[in-house]
């Protein structure tokens, strides 16, 4: 290992961590390291909104989609923000309109669903690129709970 | 043309991609290098500089890759024999 790092063992800096979650590379501008965090935060915000601009709201899902949303929700409030657009916007009809789907049991009423609901590929590379902004953030978030703070005498809000 | 004019950006998905959706494994992995790069570097001289070879360097892997199981897919399993 010839890298030096600044990471090392010491108190965890939870508040930056969580702050971090609320929005992404802002643990890392709370511990000083602005370019670090600035940096971080434009990364994972730009794959976010790339993914909701590629594939549309529909590839944040929390109900639908509960396993890829688990990874997406590490991307902060903006994956919430994301699937409450989908909830309120898609699954309600306000755009695009309802319309039947097959229905999973016969003896149910047929579920209606958005017509910009989509199985095409873009819809799934969005899902991707959501999934892996929020695997980033968590990755980002575990670095400023680890990192020393640039000034000596800890980090500061 | 008829298709982008319909398109409504972030509520439906891109439709102009076609056949071309795996281009978009450039920006993803971009992305990844940048986010990256600002934790893992030491230093942030030269950023950019990183960040451009890491991507670089991470899509030839994953061409690479892709090509070797196009190939395999295509010109090794036809060979194969069925009985």
């Amino acid at each position: 290992m010839t890298q030096q790092s600044d990471s090392v063992d010491g108190p965890l800096n939870w508040f930056p961590a969580l702050m971090g979650w609320v929005l992404p590379g802002l643990g890392q501008v709370l511990l000083g390291h602005r370019q670090r965090g600035f940096r971080a935060m434009g990364g994972i915000l730009g794959m976010f909104l790339a993914g909701v601009l590629v594939g549309g709201v529909d590839c944040v899902d929390r109900r639908e989609d509960a396993l890829w949303f688990y990874a997406q929700a590490g991307a902060g409030p903006v994956a919430f923000a994301a699937d409450w657009a989908n909830s309120a916007l898609l699954k309600t009809g306000k755009v695009g309109r309802l319309i039947p789907s097959p229905p999973p049991n016969p003896r149910l009423p047929p579920p209606q669903i958005t017509s910009f609901k989509t199985v095409t590929m873009s819809n799934e590379i969005g899902t991707l690129f959501c999934f892996t902004a929020g695997l980033m953030n968590i990755v980002v978030i575990l670095d400023a709970l680890r990192r020393q703070p640039a000034n000596p005498k800890g980090w500061s809000a | 043309m008829s298709a982008v004019l319909a398109w409504v950006p972030f509520l439906q998905p891109m439709t102009v991609l076609g056949n071309g959706w795996w281009l978009l494994m450039v920006p993803l992995v971009f992305g990844v290098a940048v986010v990256h790069r600002a934790i893992q570097d030491p230093s942030m001289d030269g950023y950019w500089r990183r960040v451009l070879r890491l991507t670089v360097k991470a899509n030839a892997v994953l061409g690479s890759l892709a090509l070797a199981i196009y190939l395999f897919v295509y010109f090794v399993i036809p060979l194969l024999r069925a009985d």
